[in-house]
């Protein structure tokens, strides 16, 4: 299976405004990012499944100057790894509130409102 | 790997530091080479073989080799990556020289860090297909977030960043090589822009053009130069891949610390000086606990009290220049030759994967 392929019904997803994670049809797991095998059992079937889309901001850094070209002129943003309840981490920017109110452990909640179209965002509940 | 100083580092050699060098890689290697052999008292000829590591951005080895006019060459190896490599690439010569593959082998690291290829937009894994549409590029975000979740675990601020920080400054203040000499009062410190928090310009080293060269021989041949003693080199979930990693804020050295102290027969009390891995300050403070050097409880005040001050006494990475990490190895070989250590500590740092070494005084 192709990356493509891999992360196909994800992006389908999130282009729909929702976001699914997989899990594992042996081990029961969640796997997030998008994995061909199941990175505890080794399981090959990995269907998506929809997460609740609640989430605690596990870490995050304040992008003042950027490395990639095409949001050079767009900082300050926040970059930040998610903990979901399901038990994966995802990541994403948090929006919807000035950068120096994220903290560690803010509960956020996944939105598609932004200025990235199609990619899922955390906002502060 | 417990070497047993089976294998000695007997000559080293750098190039001036700048941000433009204004010539190629292969003549930047040359030149350190040339200097490391100088300094070791050897001609060309007596070098069989070359190890490199690179990320695509220097002078392969057979071309150093050519340049240096040795006729014909033994193992020769240009090694995938980066950090990671500074401190194991003396493990990878020694087990030449240990088995009988090698008489003398020229180790270097040549690079127009600053004016040529850069490091700020250089690959962090596959995880970018996820991460990279979010504007996360290049190595000092992903470093930023780990130092997050580090500071907020350990009780470190940026007062502490700034006394990493300011005292690298004031260890590179008597080093002609370094870049950056000035000392860095607080409030300079926390004037600097962010890059990315918490992590301000003065806490990430400065791209760099230079090289540095190493010349690795048997004991026999160089009797009185600093021994390997050991080196390890591993890794482990972290801050390379955040996904799945159970601690962000691991590094290299919580995973190649307990090996390095078992493969050496020693204990972190033995280390007269070490030469840590400070690409980013937030480096420091992790490996000096990581390592046993300081207990964690007392990490802020150590900081404080810049009782850290005998780490990287030349200014480190942060300070003197970066060549790769293989700056901080030289600064090893020196400080064991001013015959007030006896036991130096190097190290290298990719994220949660790296390398280590103990030298020694013969």
């Amino acid at each position: 299976m192709g990356d493509d392929d891999l992360s196909g019904p994800y992006l389908a997803a999130c282009a729909r405004g929702e976001l699914v994670v997989q899990r594992c049809a042996g081990c029961g797991r969640r796997v997030h990012p998008p994995e061909p095998e199941c990175p505890w059992c080794g399981g090959g079937e990995l269907p998506f499944a929809p997460v609740s889309g609640a989430g605690q901001v596990h870490t995050f850094t304040v992008v003042h100057r950027s490395f990639a070209p095409e949001f050079r002129g767009r900082e300050p943003y926040v970059l930040a790894w998610i903990d979901l309840p399901e038990g994966v981490r995802a990541f994403g920017r948090v929006t919807g509130c000035p950068p120096e109110r994220v903290r560690i452990g803010m509960p956020v909640r996944v939105t598609f409102e932004d200025d990235l179209p199609d990619l899922p965002q955390w906002r502060p509940l | 790997m417990g070497l047993r100083g089976k294998a000695a580092v007997a000559g080293i050699g750098m190039t001036a530091l700048s941000r433009r060098s204004g010539r190629g890689e292969l003549a930047l290697a040359v030149e350190a080479a040339r200097a490391a052999l100088d300094d070791a008292g050897m001609a060309p000829g007596e070098l069989d073989a070359v190890l490199s590591y690179h990320m695509n951005d220097s002078a392969p080895a057979i071309r150093v080799a050519r340049a240096l006019r040795m006729e014909t060459i033994g193992w020769h190896n240009d090694i995938s990556g980066g950090g990671t490599q500074a401190a194991s690439i003396l493990g990878d010569a020694a087990m030449l020289v240990a088995c009988g593959v090698a008489r003398a082998v020229l180790v270097y690291r040549a690079l127009n860090g600053r004016s040529g290829v850069r490091m700020n937009t250089a690959s962090t894994g596959p995880q970018e297909r996820f991460t990279r549409p979010y504007g996360m590029a290049g190595p000092i975000p992903m470093f930023a977030m780990a130092a997050t979740r580090y500071l907020a675990e350990s009780g470190l601020g940026e007062e502490h960043l700034h006394a990493v920080v300011a005292q690298s400054r004031d260890n590179a203040a008597a080093n002609p090589r370094a870049l950056r000499r000035d000392p860095l009062p607080l409030a300079g410190y926390l004037a600097a822009p962010y890059v990315c928090t918490p992590l301000r310009t003065v806490d990430c080293c400065q791209e760099t053009d230079g090289a540095c060269a190493l010349i690795v021989t048997t004991p026999a041949r160089a009797p009185s130069a600093p021994r390997l003693h050991a080196v390890v080199r591993g890794g482990g979930p972290g801050c390379s891949a955040m996904d799945r990693a159970p601690d962000v804020t691991a590094i290299f050295s919580s995973y190649v610390a307990p090996a390095l102290w078992a493969a050496a027969g020693m204990a972190p009390g033995d280390v007269d000086v070490p030469l840590l891995y400070d690409a980013y300050s937030w480096l420091v403070p992790r490996q000096l606990t990581d390592f046993g050097l300081v207990h964690p409880a007392d990490l802020p005040g150590h900081l404080l009290a810049r009782a850290h001050a005998r780490v990287n006494p030349h200014g480190g990475l942060l300070s003197e220049g970066y060549v790769h990490g293989l700056n901080n190895t030289a600064q090893a070989v020196r400080e064991l030759r001013t015959g007030h250590a006896e036991v130096a500590l190097v190290t290298g740092f990719g994220g949660s994967y790296g390398s280590a070494a103990l030298l020694v005084r013969p």
